[in-house]
């Protein structure tokens, strides 16, 4: 039993839920963008499969993994942008639509698979990138610094996308739409086209977080993502529509699994409990953030679509 | 000054499917004047304001700015020529602060970033010369109604209005505050901006226009200075005949307390008390009116009484029975009568036919029941009976009752809580939203209703209304009545300072 | 000729119609096969024998699915006047009742549902089309339908076989198993494989990490890592989520022991060996019988003894000999049954 308290348990511990966390944090970012503007969009799981795919076989073709990651935004911004035509030029219905983005990112995404690679093959993953000084720090600098380089893109857009929604005057774009559209279209603020900007954000965020998990894991395989991108989607609620509390929220989610699994691995949760810890990391994250988010209240008009003078 | 005004708006023709909206209606704003427009809901004023403001497109006519045609297409092209407009629901966003709110739009001087203090300095600077106090910092949605309509008026000011549309802008306003608004308009109107004034409210439109012009259907009814007109002659251009704003009430002996509330306490949505131990008495035979600002407790105390919402503290009895907590079914059956202030929410199911809704409560009565089933034909007697007392202009009884207009769905429901004749009617705003002419009848009803010894207690943000009908009236603030007086010795200064929160010398 | 569908409901038939361009993808044959085009010249006027297979992943995992996909190509091969249909990828279980009974409908003589969780849907389909054999696997019961066939791999001797490999080659007696859930095939190979782990070194501890999911790669990645900070240097896995842990073990340097199909290429330097199902020693006796007439009733098991399980070794690892010969000895244990497997 004492066997977890091992410091490169620990490490690693943290490390995994690290890990864990990023592709979560990635499309939950994205999708943060979208729903401050009133824009949810259910098809993040379909977007992170082609973002998956077009990463992970850029990677198999070039063994180039920052041209993979360029493949995922690439394939990011196209569906982002067929996401907001449907979704802020069709008005369709959000919740509906978003599940047609999913299934067809699911189902495109496996037959290109099929077609084009066949077998799983491996490619080549993310370098890993010591952050001079700072990984040297015992312990801390294992368990924080000595990551692969997406892993430290997708925190530090955390206080960027800080920035942008909270500080800039686009953010504050954003944050009006999304509360009283018609309130910021009677003052000249473009309802189309913030949506459309923040809808693309989320598709490009999307696209690179499919792509760093497919490279990341040097592998695909047909639904690589397992809705990951509909966690990411209640991540973006209990986070209550904030940055941090999205990190937060993705933080939790990798630590509760990655303490599952250890502790699973050790034997500390008998097998017997295997299949009910499983869904641990679900319960509780969202207690955990049902808890917190109870106090914050959802953007006015999320899921509403938007039509002058109605 | 020159002769050219500010706005011509020439044969504006604007159509809907199955609508006229507007139909070659030519208004004018002069410098320096409040020109109102005038008409019921659906007459045609906000789709004319619309096409100014660049929401609608016109299908007919010309829009001349300072004498210069101009196509407006959208609010920024409105905004970008200086017409402003205040908006009846606020186009404010409430997670946003003040400064935000009026920066919002705008093209910022510093790159990504909006320079909100130097915003903030301005809004002081304008709210000083237009008396409109503000914290700019404020966040919208902690602001008062009055507070907010302020932002909005600032929020145009900003944006160097010349030209300003306020749409209603009293609806939501204590006297008070629609007195200071008043004030705020005059020192606009004296630095040489026009204002279009859109309004129902007959006294506000003769306190504060220079011209009037009235609208029907599409039409224009008229177009007349201030000078020389009068309730009744604009009331009459409004609805296309003689309308009695004020309804002959015969005297009626009051009998005793039919209704009588005593430390009643109730919670409203937010968890918070909203009505904090209010006593009342309603004596049969009286219209006892309730004035206040919405939001003082009228709605849950009019709830409590009607069964629908819990009661945490103190009493209501109806002819002397004691209902408190009862359900509702019970209390009507001890002789209530109400009349929701949510039509198409709480009072009728918009699904429902005419004879239906009107069934509602009745549907269990042996009267209209054969062996345990419906029995249509009595009920159908019964609705067509009081569709033709109550003047319900519907094409039949099966129409569902959502293709009614307002004023047919409040007949409607007023005849249905009516036919039992009730010991005790609660009416919550009662013609809110419905034109003149059916609020003339259901004036008439409540009268007649009085009577016949009902004992009525009318709750109302319509001042006119209030003093209209009422034989005491009693002002709720914060969940009490402060005071309780005679319409026909109050002013409605006394009345509006009391809705303020200001107690009556004892 | 082999047909591959694909379904993904209406919006994928969508997207077909867009991509009609692309010429008519659903006539597909596996991008890596290349042995396939020879073998449609053979077909003959007669009329072909017809399988189809309904599976929950993708038939190329590497794993369950790719099992039994490559089977029936080895039974195509032999008979050669055979047309064969597949649809991958129902893992909801919905999806895959209505492929079972649009085949059976569509009059294919053997419908092999390829999924223990098919069982319930094929209760109800399998009366209702008495002239179409079904096969069902993995499982041991017919639910007494005289055309339902039923088949099962004893995982549990190649997985002890491995146990037996990995213990003999672990250095540190920490040894990693990377698991879908503990059901059916996955339980049977990884209680097999502890089994024979420990008879070996009845010191070595077997770390054994369910992760509750058939499909998260992610997660499959992160229990490898958790074993591999426990300390392991050997480690083996099942189902097709594996293939992250497959990518943990490469970089880390990590023996790997895989099960259901040769894992070899997913990384050639740390693979050792890996069981490989050969339903089709099954499959022959199926489609004999069907042939006599027979459509159903029997309950199959591939295992060591009938070459249904094969140990490959990957060539490229330098599998030292006593190793490899304490492999060998022990199959040859468990097919003369003097080795029990625990099971």
């Amino acid at each position: 039993m004492n066997e977890f308290f091992t410091q490169a348990i620990l490490i690693a511990t943290v490390a995994s839920g690290i890990r864990l966390a990023v592709p979560l944090l990635l499309a939950s970012l994205g999708e943060t963008f979208g729903q401050r503007s009133g824009v949810l969009n259910l098809g993040v799981d379909g977007i992170m499969l082609l973002g998956a795919f077009g990463g992970y076989y850029t990677v198999l073709k070039t063994d180039s993994v920052w041209l993979g990651l360029l493949t995922g935004i690439g394939i990011g911004i196209i569906l982002g942008l067929v996401s907001a035509v449907i979704s802020v030029t069709l008005k369709a219905e959000q919740g509906i639509s978003g599940i047609g983005i999913y299934l067809f990112g699911l189902g495109m995404s496996d037959l290109l698979f099929q077609k084009l690679v066949g077998t799983p093959r491996p490619v080549s993953s993310f370098p890993k990138l010591d952050i001079p000084g700072l990984s040297d720090i015992p312990i801390l600098g294992e368990m924080l610094f000595q990551h692969s380089m997406i892993v430290y893109v997708a925190f530090g857009l955390v206080p960027v996308s800080m920035y942008i929604i909270n500080r800039t005057t686009f953010g504050m774009n954003i944050r009006a739409v999304g509360e009283n559209p018609e309130a910021a279209d009677s003052l000249g603020v473009s309802v189309v086209r913030t949506r459309y900007l923040t809808v693309t954000i989320g598709g490009t965020l999307a696209g690179i977080a499919g792509a760093a998990l497919a490279i990341d894991l040097g592998i695909f395989q047909q639904n690589l993502t397992n809705a990951q991108g509909f966690i990411a989607i209640a991540l973006v609620y209990f986070g209550a529509w904030r940055p941090a509390g999205v990190m937060g929220g993705a933080l939790l989610y990798g630590f509760v699994n990655s303490l599952v699994l250890q502790f699973k691995t050790l034997g500390i949760i008998p097998r017997s409990w295997s299949d009910i810890a499983a869904m641990a990391p679900a319960i509780i994250t969202i207690l955990a953030l049902v808890l917190v988010a109870r106090r914050f209240r959802q953007p006015a008009a999320l899921t509403k679509p938007f039509t002058r003078g109605a | 000054m020159s002769d050219v005004p500010m706005l011509e708006m020439r044969g504006i023709t604007k159509r809907f499917p199955g609508v006229l909206a507007n139909y070659r209606v030519d208004f004018d704003v002069r410098s320096g004047e409040v020109h109102t427009l005038l008409g019921e809901n659906g007459a045609g004023k906000s789709t004319l304001m619309k096409i100014l403001y660049g929401l609608y497109q016109a299908d007919e006519g010309e829009i001349l700015l300072n004498g210069e045609p101009v196509e407006i297409h959208s609010p920024m092209d409105a905004i970008e020529r200086n017409i402003g407009m205040i908006h009846q629901h606020f186009m404010l966003v409430e997670t946003l602060t003040v400064a935000e709110n009026v920066a919002l739009g705008l093209p910022s001087d510093r790159g990504f970033r909006t320079d909100l203090d130097a915003v903030s300095e301005r809004i002081e600077a304008l709210a000083e010369r237009y008396g409109l106090s503000i914290d700019p910092s404020a966040i919208v949605w902690q602001l008062a109604v009055g507070q907010r309509q302020r932002v909005e008026i600032i929020k145009a000011l900003y944006r160097e209005a010349n030209l300003l549309i306020l749409d209603e802008p009293t609806a939501v306003l204590t006297p008070q505050e629609v007195d200071q608004l008043f004030v705020t308009l005059r020192q606009m109107t004296a630095d040489g901006r026009g204002l279009i004034f859109i309004s129902h409210k007959l006294h506000e439109v003769l306190a504060l226009s220079d011209r009037i012009t009235v609208l029907r259907q599409g039409h224009i009814t008229g177009k007349v200075p201030v000078e020389g007109a009068t309730r009744e002659s604009l009331a009459e251009m409004m609805v296309g005949r003689q309308v009695k704003l004020v309804p002959d009430k015969p005297p009626v002996e009051v009998g005793s307390a039919a209704l009588e509330i005593s430390g009643l306490r109730v919670v409203g949505d937010r968890g918070h008390e909203t009505v904090r131990g209010l006593n009342l008495e309603v004596r049969a035979g009286e219209i006892l009116g309730i004035a206040g600002v919405s939001g003082n407790g009228q709605r849950e105390m009019a709830q409590a009484i009607a069964g629908l919402r819990e009661v945490t503290g103190g009493s209501i009895r109806i002819g002397g029975v004691e209902t408190t907590n009862l359900k509702p079914a019970e209390i009507r059956k001890h002789g209530l009568a109400y009349v929701t202030e949510g039509r198409l929410r709480d009072g009728a199911i918009a699904d429902f036919s005419v004879s239906e809704n009107i069934m509602l409560i009745d549907h269990a009565d042996p009267r209209y029941l054969n062996r345990g089933l419906m029995d249509f034909r009595a009920i159908r007697e019964h609705s067509q009976m009081l569709v033709d007392q109550y003047a319900v202009k519907t094409p039949n009884l099966e129409t569902p009752a959502k293709n009614l207009s307002g004023g047919n769905i409040q007949k409607m429901i007023l005849a249905r809580e009516m036919s039992g004749t009730p010991t005790v009617l609660v009416a919550s705003q009662p013609t809110r939203g419905v034109d003149i002419g059916a609020a003339e009848y259901i004036h008439s009803r409540l009268v007649q209703q009085r009577a016949e010894d009902t004992a009525i207690l009318m709750i109302s943000e319509d001042l006119d209304e209030v003093f209209a009908l009422s034989d005491r009236i009693a002002v709720i603030y914060e969940g009490e009545i402060i005071g309780i007086v005679d319409p026909a010795a109050a002013t409605r200064e006394q009345v509006g300072l009391m809705m303020a929160g200001v107690r009556p010398e004892a | 000729m082999r047909r591959r569908h694909t379904t993904w409901l209406a919006l994928f038939a969508a997207l077909m119609m867009v991509l009609a361009a692309c010429g008519d993808s659903t006539d597909d044959t596996t991008a890596t096969d290349d042995t396939e085009a020879s073998t449609e010249t053979t077909a003959a006027a007669a009329e072909p024998f017809r399988i189809a297979i309904v599976a929950p992943s993708a038939s190329n995992d590497l794993a369950f699915t790719q099992s039994i996909v490559d089977a029936v190509d080895v039974i195509k091969g032999e008979m050669g006047n055979v047309e064969v249909a597949v649809t991958d990828g129902t893992f909801v279980v919905e999806d895959a009742a209505a492929a079972i009974r649009g085949y059976a409908s569509e009059g294919y003589d053997l419908v092999i549902a390829h999924g223990s969780q098919y069982g319930g849907s094929l209760q109800e389909i399998a009366p209702d089309f008495p002239e179409v054999s079904f096969a069902w696997g993995t499982a041991a019961d017919t639910f007494g339908i005289a055309n339902v066939y039923s088949y099962e791999a004893a995982s549990d001797e190649g997985g002890y076989v491995m146990g037996v490999m990995a213990a003999a080659l672990s250095e540190s007696g920490t040894i990693g198993v990377v698991g879908p859930i503990e059901v059916g095939d996955a339980k049977l190979y990884v209680d097999g494989f502890a089994a024979g782990a420990v008879a070996q070194n009845p010191a070595a501890s077997v770390n054994i990490n369910y992760t509750g999911s058939f499909g998260d790669v992610a997660l499959a990645s992160e229990a490898a890592q958790a074993h591999a900070a426990a300390g392991a240097d050997v480690m083996s896995g099942t189902a097709q989520m594996v293939v992250g842990a497959v990518g943990v073990a490469d970089e880390q340097g990590i023996l790997w022991f895989g099960t259901q199909a040769n894992q070899t290429s997913l990384a050639p330097d740390i693979v050792v060996a890996s069981q490989v199902y050969h339903w089709e020693v099954i499959l022959r006796d199926i489609i004999s019988n069907l042939q006599s007439g027979k459509l159903g009733g029997e309950i199959y098991s591939i295992n060591l003894a009938n070459g249904g399980e094969v140990i490959e070794y990957n060539p490229a690892y330098a599998l030292p000999d006593d190793v490899k010969q304490l492999a060998e000895d022990t199959i040859a244990g468990i097919v003369d049954g003097s080795i029990s497997t625990g099971g």
